[in-house]
């Protein structure tokens, strides 16, 4: 048997399936219990990131605002987060308004999770069932509990992408049925709306915020 | 000579018996002035032009937002500075027996509420709460029962019965509602036990210190989330109706801390390409 022969059949051909196996894999719906598990691990792993920041109280605030935006990059998704805050108006949007856009979002979005950051000190939180929506999302319900008592429990259900095949991160909180980024989106497109339409008016109101953050 | 308007004694002390001229009860009087008011309020309300508005659900948009500022007006004069008081003189127990009080004065409209939505076993603690800690006017919570008790009101037993949700509607100084929920106030305002129950001077005083004590009390509750929307959303009122219509959308669903309210059809238009 010619040596091409031999290299293909014993080792381009099993390659190949290997290959093609695991590409089957990635691209089958994962089972749900994966998902579940996938999504409580996301939502464990956010938040031994944000305790790790709470342990450094003292850190100044570029600091700060650094490891908020390496936080948002690193669990949420970010893009997706963008697009679905403008409703249907991000079809219409142009490549430059949303990249623009995208960029101020997540800057307020920071700017907002840094001027209200030390209102997490003193909660604990408690990890609660996990709910398969869909077979993009799974829902992960917790709670916030001060260990003061000085403030009542939080109920919490975190919105996880779990699109297979892709990173398992983030999308949307929801504190007491209320959904932050329902809610964003609404105001967005209030705001888009009443300025006949147009997409830049939306980027416009947003730097106007930044400044004033 | 009749003024037009009777305090709940005076009304009932006009009422005759059996033989003499029945005049309207007082209760009965207050809801239709309610009701006319609220009619004429929905009369000076111009249905804003679907291109306008910015949200399909808000027929009357415009007039919504000078309400809303007005009331935003009222809260930044009146309500803010007070409830911000109140939140840092009144201390915790004080403010704790308010919120007890408050939630006692609903159990009435919870228990006949829940018994007509088929919640047998809520009405029956929600009776038991309000027999109980009816020995203290509400002010303190004998039954420990607070988690165990969902507060229904006859809005949601509205939309129990598949009764239509009705517009959006700012009401001045009560905030947004929607037609259906305002509708279920009124009812839910007319079973006060006070109301129904109350005599004698100091339970007057109480009930009348109702509406006002709740409102500062809300306000206080949420200072900090109601500040935040109120300086920091780029739209205000738009955030204020999203935020109405999702919470209002849990409660009718009876989804408090319990699994996303969020109709999935929204998120699905992301990943339609």
């Amino acid at each position: 048997m010619p040596l091409y022969r031999t290299l293909i059949n014993r080792t381009l051909i099993p390659c190949l399936v290997s290959a093609m196996a695991l590409l089957a894999a990635a691209m089958l719906p994962a089972s749900a219990s994966d998902r579940q598990s996938a999504a409580i691990t996301a939502v464990g792993s956010l938040i031994s990131d944000v305790e790790a920041m709470l342990e450094t109280p003292d850190a100044d605030r570029d600091t700060r605002h650094g490891a908020i935006t390496a936080l948002l990059d690193t669990h949420f998704a970010m893009d997706s987060i963008a697009a679905f805050s403008t409703g249907p108006y991000w079809r219409a949007a142009t490549p430059d308004e949303r990249e623009t856009y995208k960029s101020v979002f997540r800057d307020v979005l920071v700017g907002t999770i840094l001027n209200n950051f030390d209102q997490l000190n003193g909660l604990t939180y408690t990890p609660g069932k996990a709910t398969p929506k869909g077979d993009k999302f799974v829902i992960v319900s917790g709670k916030f509990t001060d260990v003061t008592g000085a403030r009542p429990p939080v109920a919490v259900n975190w919105r996880v992408l779990t699109r297979t095949g892709k990173p398992v991160q983030l999308f949307d909180i929801e504190i007491e049925n209320l959904s932050l980024l329902v809610t964003q989106r609404q105001e967005n497109v209030a705001v888009i709306r009443k300025n006949k339409g147009q997409f830049g008016a939306l980027i416009t109101a947003m730097q106007t915020r930044l400044s004033t953050q | 000579m009749h003024t037009g308007f009777m305090t709940g004694r005076q009304g009932a002390d006009t009422i005759t018996g059996t033989g003499g001229q029945r005049q309207t009860p007082p209760k009965i009087m207050v809801s239709k002035l309610i009701l006319v008011g609220l009619a004429g309020l929905l009369a000076a309300c111009s249905t804003t032009p679907p291109d306008e508005r910015s949200d399909s659900r808000d027929v009357f948009e415009n007039t919504n937002r000078s309400i809303y500022a007005f009331n935003m007006a009222a809260d930044t004069y009146v309500l803010e500075p007070v409830a911000d008081g109140y939140r840092s003189t009144i201390p915790e127990g004080g403010q704790q027996a308010v919120n007890y009080h408050l939630r006692w004065a609903s159990m009435p409209s919870t228990a006949i509420n829940s018994t007509l939505q088929g919640k047998f076993e809520n009405a029956g603690l929600a009776t038991l709460n309000f027999l109980v800690n009816g020995l203290t006017l509400g002010f303190a919570d004998l039954t420990q029962d607070h988690d165990t008790i969902e507060q229904e009101d006859f809005g949601q037993t509205l939309a129990s019965y598949n009764a239509p949700e009705g517009p959006y509607i700012m009401v001045p100084i009560l905030g947004p509602r929607t037609g259906r929920a305002l509708t279920g106030n009124i009812v839910d305002f007319a079973m006060n036990p006070l109301r129904v129950f109350g005599s004698g001077d100091e339970v007057q005083t109480v009930r009348q210190a109702q509406a006002p004590l709740g409102a500062v009390s809300f306000r206080a509750k949420n200072f900090d989330a109601f500040n935040d929307v109120k300086y920091n959303a780029l739209d205000p009122y738009a955030r204020t109706r999203s935020a109405y219509y999702q919470i209002r959308l849990g409660l009718l669903e009876d989804r408090v801390g319990g699994t996303s309210p969020t109709s999935e059809d929204a998120f699905e238009f992301l990943f339609e390409d």
